[in-house]
């Protein structure tokens, strides 16, 4: 395992894209949720921004900012780190050079799991920090109230990753590949969801879709505006984070199965 | 040791046999071409002994099963285009080869003095001309040292020089008993550098062997006198021909390379023999490969 790391990291420590989409990570959780507090007026239920800042709901609200950072740029780089191995033809040399498919494989996987759980951990430590800052009493249970949601992040950026890198070796174009993991994501899935499925049967089973099983791992926090769907519905608007962690997990595991049979199954 | 052996392989996309039922053995040492036109299934061949392409159908076995399913560490090669990361150095392309092949203590020094990069290894890959390129490719495959290399038309797209630099460094390698597998189109090429050869048309393999018997390039003869039959009682005396074949208007006389039409004159007259024909040739190489490969399928 610790090979194959090694060789992922030998093939990224100088790769700009790679250096470029980690440093906008580290710079833009922390800022974009420090952003709200150049915002004075907040509406109603939410007023005032301080929320934001203090245990427990720090967690929940970086969580939403992680979110989208990690949907748009670990998705980003976890379909560019192998579509870039086609396009410079170095994963047939690769294999040609001696790695086995299986290898190449796992050795995506892993870094795709380091990647995660360095994400994971920053998130953890700038929620601890804004935190400590901003809280006027620490109390132990009321800082690990949320704790849970570290490991959810950490199952939501393997989850982005994965979409991403099932995509990649599929299609093993870059453009179309991003293109494609954008799409569905933004359009064709919520059109899936909403445009057809919602109206075969309003059952909570359209919530059991990959991206959204992802997304509700760190939802929107403003829920009470989803109470009227509730009303309406019958059900919840969210997966309840036990839901959300199982889908997630299963569909890990799928795409990384397939992924697993294109590589080894397809000739380079 | 037999280094390779091909049984039965086959490929095909669509209708199109890529490789249709070839059969080879590579023996140790051999300096073996696999020779044919473009899109005759040479790269499709040893995209397949590299486990790139998957077979339809057929075999083939590595170093006699010895370092089993995953012998490719043993073997340096380099596939149609040189391969690298574009956005990184020489040599830390260099570094990930040798991090692929668990090399302990590689001389990346030493493989790039020999492909003449030494001096530019700092530079990024892509910016390289294609000479350079093609010339890391080299390093990379002989990296560990490995006792097999494969080539894919090595010389392709190089200007004249780079073409010479190409080979020599072939040669260089093979001097040192490596045992080489290079496709190539060009029958020149095979025919300067190789030992054995097999030729390739439409994916079947049309003849293979040694590059001496395949592709001969012995010399040709046209003779005729006014009287026949003593004409050949001379030709069987002399050991330099290699055979006589009697033509309607001549007898066609295959010699050995170095052999002189004006020394057959010659003797001919000291026997009193008067010649009404006498025309030398040297069968080009080039037409005998578009010979062997023009043939019709059976």
């Amino acid at each position: 395992m610790f090979y194959l790391l090694q060789l992922e990291w030998l093939k990224q420590r100088k790769n700009r894209s790679f250096l470029m989409l980690g440093a906008l990570y580290f710079i833009l959780l922390p800022c974009s949720l420090l952003i709200a507090k150049s915002i004075q007026q907040w509406p109603p239920p939410i007023n005032t921004s301080d929320t934001f800042f203090r245990f427990p709901d720090v967690f929940i609200y970086l969580g939403y900012v992680g979110n989208w950072l990690t949907f748009l740029l670990l998705g980003f780089l976890s379909v560019l780190f192998i579509t870039q191995e086609f396009s410079s033809r170095t994963f047939r040399q690769n294999v040609i050079t001696g790695l086995t498919r299986a290898d190449m494989f796992w050795s995506k996987v892993y870094f795709m799991t380091a990647v995660s759980l360095a994400a994971t951990l920053y998130y953890g430590l700038v929620a601890m920090v804004l935190g400590v800052i901003h809280s006027d009493a620490l109390y132990t249970s009321v800082i690990m109230k949320h704790i849970d949601y570290i490991p959810r992040f950490f199952v939501m950026c393997m989850g982005y990753m994965s979409v991403g890198l099932l995509l990649g070796v599929w299609i093993r174009r870059t453009g179309f590949a991003l293109f494609s993991y954008f799409s569905y994501a933004l359009f064709i899935e919520p059109i899936l969801r909403w445009g057809v499925h919602q109206n075969l049967f309003k059952h909570q089973s359209m919530h059991y879709y990959p991206m959204n099983a992802f997304e509700d791992l760190a939802p929107v926090p403003f829920s009470e505006m989803t109470k009227g769907f509730e009303k309406e519905f019958g059900f919840q608007f969210f997966l309840s984070p036990q839901q959300a962690m199982i889908t997630s997990v299963i569909y890990i595991a799928l795409f990384l199965v397939a992924t697993y049979l294109l590589i080894t199954r397809r000739d380079l | 040791m037999t280094i390779l052996s091909i049984n039965q392989l086959s490929k095909h996309y669509g209708r199109i046999h890529a490789v249709d039922g070839l059969s080879l053995t590579v023996e140790e040492g051999n300096i073996f071409g696999i020779l044919g036109p473009n899109g005759s299934g040479k790269t499709t061949t040893l995209g397949m002994i590299l486990n790139i392409i998957f077979p339809d159908s057929g075999t083939y076995d590595w170093f006699e099963g010895r370092f089993g399913n995953n012998p490719r560490r043993h073997i340096g090669a380099l596939l149609e285009t040189p391969n690298f990361y574009p956005y990184l150095s020489a040599l830390d392309n260099l570094k990930i080869v040798a991090h692929v092949r668990k090399l302990k203590d590689p001389d990346f020094d030493g493989i790039l003095e020999l492909v003449n990069l030494k001096g530019r290894e700092h530079d990024l890959f892509r910016t390289y001309s294609f000479g350079m390129k093609q010339r890391l490719a080299i390093a990379s495959a002989m990296l560990g040292d490995p006792d097999v290399l494969i080539f894919d038309e090595p010389t392709n797209g190089l200007d004249p020089q780079g073409i010479a630099e190409v080979r020599e460094t072939i040669l260089e390698i093979a001097n040192r008993g490596k045992t080489i597998l290079m496709a190539s189109h060009i029958l020149d090429e095979v025919e300067k550098i190789c030992t054995h050869v097999a030729i390739l048309k439409k994916g079947r393999l049309l003849a293979t062997g040694q590059v001496g018997a395949i592709l001969s390039d012995e010399q040709w003869i046209e003779v005729e006198a006014t009287e026949r039959n003593k004409l050949k009682a001379l030709l069987a005396n002399i050991p330099e021909l290699k055979s006589v074949t009697e033509k309607d208007r001549f007898l066609l006389v295959t010699t050995q390379p170095d052999f002189q039409a004006a020394t057959l004159n010659q003797l001919a007259f000291q026997q009193g023999i008067l010649l009404t024909h006498l025309v030398s040739r040297s069968k080009s190489l080039e037409s005998e490969f578009l010979e062997i490969t023009k043939e019709d399928l059976v």
